[in-house]
């Protein structure tokens, strides 16, 4: 008898050739297969091409779909989640996307459905496989102009940065042992309620003195806005952290903690906190909800600090802060904003609709093209109303802080 | 010319197995010297050549044209490997491109056919051992191709998801 090993994960070796100053120069990079899967997006065929009708058991209630290849003659029998996930083919969506989705629909996991799917529709010749990220299809497309050139190799080069661990459960469970829990009692609640009001007095206090705020940060606004946004940038990972413990608290397992580069180009700590999807509604919106709770937390101290500080660079750096912290806190909780951060989460969960983004700028970009007809059910209007609040919230946003800019200079 | 102390090299060159250290220096004086920067291109596919390259110091990627700027990354060759030699003997365009390792500069000991062939002539029993050595490293060289076959198309069927076995 032999003792063969577990089979790895097969990586394919790539060099990348880029132009440089003298000449030519390259990176090799490890693409690893179970990498390429995730990200692959399945298309199901023209819609002229299949058919589909619905069959319902009499005896068990249950809904069946006839999936039809009309050019095969290849009939497929779907059961309702596979209806669903057939119906996020759509090219756009990834493997990755269409797990989620399947989370958020049916609230639990089933490893196998998707891949068995793919297999199946493959066999059907109803399914076309796209690889590539749109993003990197429209970079490369123009990489003839410089400038789209260098934003593709910063691309690149971020987004290969990732420092993570998958064994941080046990260090998860001892943070929470040693103190974490007292976040998620009744206490801890009122004395967030209670500095969320005495931080909103500060920060009234110091909206009425916000000439002498702005001053403190002296002749260099910008400069100082920079440092305040990265000594943001560790708030994040203590934001990450309690999402981690709102995780044990659940009594759920926290697979994964780390440090990468969102899209390519936004440093952020991330934790991977899909286990939640095993317990209630309620408990994930706590997880969400949690994280962002940090923000309004530290936005509220930063604003006690600013208004007991003295006038000057301590006051002002001190109220930038705050106002930064509670600007993140909108942020993870405003779901309408084109970002998929705590808010949307709890959103889609409540609405059931787990590719509300994807499924809104798709029937939006269709209809600016003149591609879809107007909106006339209440799935349509959702769409609309998702992309227009988002649109206007973007504007606002930046008109805001480019008014803070502005004000502060 | 290569400096005094590649023949003290060339003991631990593979290719070089078997000769006495007569016939080393006799290759030593052979050889010249070649540094590719780091990152820089030795040689292209499609380009012609007569000349072998043996790795001194530094290390080399050997790399085959797959698509646009993306290549297929064949081997490594780090300090004692050799590259190059197939154009040496089939006269054919180089097959794969070879490039100095980002890392750091490649120093490298160069043999062209002409010096190669007149050793070659001057001491058939070294050319004995010299072609034995060669088709041991060729060996193992077609088994890691195999190899690579195998992975790259075990790397095809996780990432598509392909169901061969039920196709």
């Amino acid at each position: 008898m032999t003792n063969q090993a577990a089979p790895r994960r097969a990586k394919l070796e790539l060099l990348v050739r880029k132009p440089a100053d003298d000449g030519e120069t390259f990176e090799v990079r490890e693409v690893g297969s179970a990498v390429a899967f995730v990200q692959l997006r399945p298309q199901r065929v023209e819609p002229e091409t299949y058919e589909i009708s619905e069959v319902s058991s009499r005896v068990s209630g249950e809904r069946s779909f006839i999936l039809k290849n009309r050019q095969t003659e290849r009939y497929l029998l779907l059961s309702d989640a596979e209806r669903f996930l057939w119906e996020q083919m759509d090219g756009s969506t990834s493997l990755q996307d269409l797990a989620t989705a399947y989370v958020l629909r049916y609230g639990e996991f089933n490893f196998e459905i998707i891949p068995t799917l793919i297999r199946k529709l493959q066999r059907a010749q109803l399914l076309v496989l796209v690889p590539a990220s749109r993003v990197r299809k429209a970079l490369a497309r123009n990489r003839g102009a410089l400038v789209i050139k260098a934003i593709e190799s910063t691309l690149l080069v971020l987004e290969r940065v990732n420092i993570s661990s998958r064994s941080v459960d046990a260090f998860f469970r001892r943070l929470y042992r040693w103190g974490g829990f007292l976040i998620f009692t009744r206490g801890a609640v009122a004395a967030c309620v209670f500095l969320t009001v005495l931080g909103a007095l500060a920060a009234h206090h110091l909206w009425n003195h916000a000439e002498q705020v702005a001053a403190g940060l002296g002749k260099s606004p910008v400069l100082a806005l920079v440092a305040v946004k990265l000594l943001f940038l560790f708030t994040v990972a203590a934001h990450q952290l309690v999402h981690g413990l709102a995780l044990v608290h659940y009594g759920r397992r926290v697979r994964e903690f780390g440090f990468t580069f969102l899209h390519g180009f936004v440093p952020t700590f991330y934790v991977d906190v899909t286990d939640v999807f095993m317990t209630s509604q309620r408990a994930r919106v706590v997880t969400a909800v949690s994280g962002a709770l940090v923000h309004l937390v530290l936005g509220a101290l930063w604003f006690l600090v600013a208004m007991q500080a003295p006038p000057g660079l301590l006051q002002g750096f001190a109220a930038a802060s705050g106002m930064i912290q509670w600007q993140a806190l909108v942020i993870a909780l405003y779901p309408f904003c084109f970002i998929e951060m705590d808010g949307y989460h709890v959103l889609v969960d409540v609405l059931g609709v787990p590719t509300l983004k994807s499924d809104a700028t798709g029937y939006v970009a269709a209809l600016a093209r003149g591609r879809a007809g107007l909106p006339a059910s209440r799935e349509e209007w959702l769409w609309i109303g998702y992309v227009v609040l988002s649109v206007v919230s973007i504007a606002a946003f930046i008109s805001f802080n480019v008014w803070l800019i502005l004000h502060a200079s | 010319m290569a400096s005094p102390d590649v023949a003290d090299f060339l003991q631990d060159v593979r290719l070089f197995q078997g000769f006495s250290d007569g016939d080393r220096a006799a290759v030593a004086r052979a050889l010249r010297e070649k540094t590719v920067r780091k990152g820089h291109i030795l040689m292209r596919e499609g380009d012609d050549g007569d000349e072998m390259f043996i790795v001194r110091r530094g290390a080399l990627v050997v790399s085959k044209a797959v698509t646009g700027p993306v290549e297929q990354v064949l081997a490594r060759m780090g300090p004692g490997d050799f590259v190059g030699e197939m154009a040496l003997f089939d006269r054919e365009p180089r097959s794969a491109t070879i490039q100095a390792d980002s890392a750091s500069d490649a120093s490298l000991l160069v043999l062209d056919r002409g010096s190669l062939e007149a050793l070659m002539e001057a001491n058939p029993r070294a050319a004995a051992s010299f072609f034995r050595n060669l088709v041991q490293v060729f060996i193992e060289r077609m088994r890691a191709s195999t190899n690579l076959i195998a992975e790259v198309t075990r790397w095809g069927l996780e990432a598509t998801g392909l169901d061969v076995e039920n196709r």
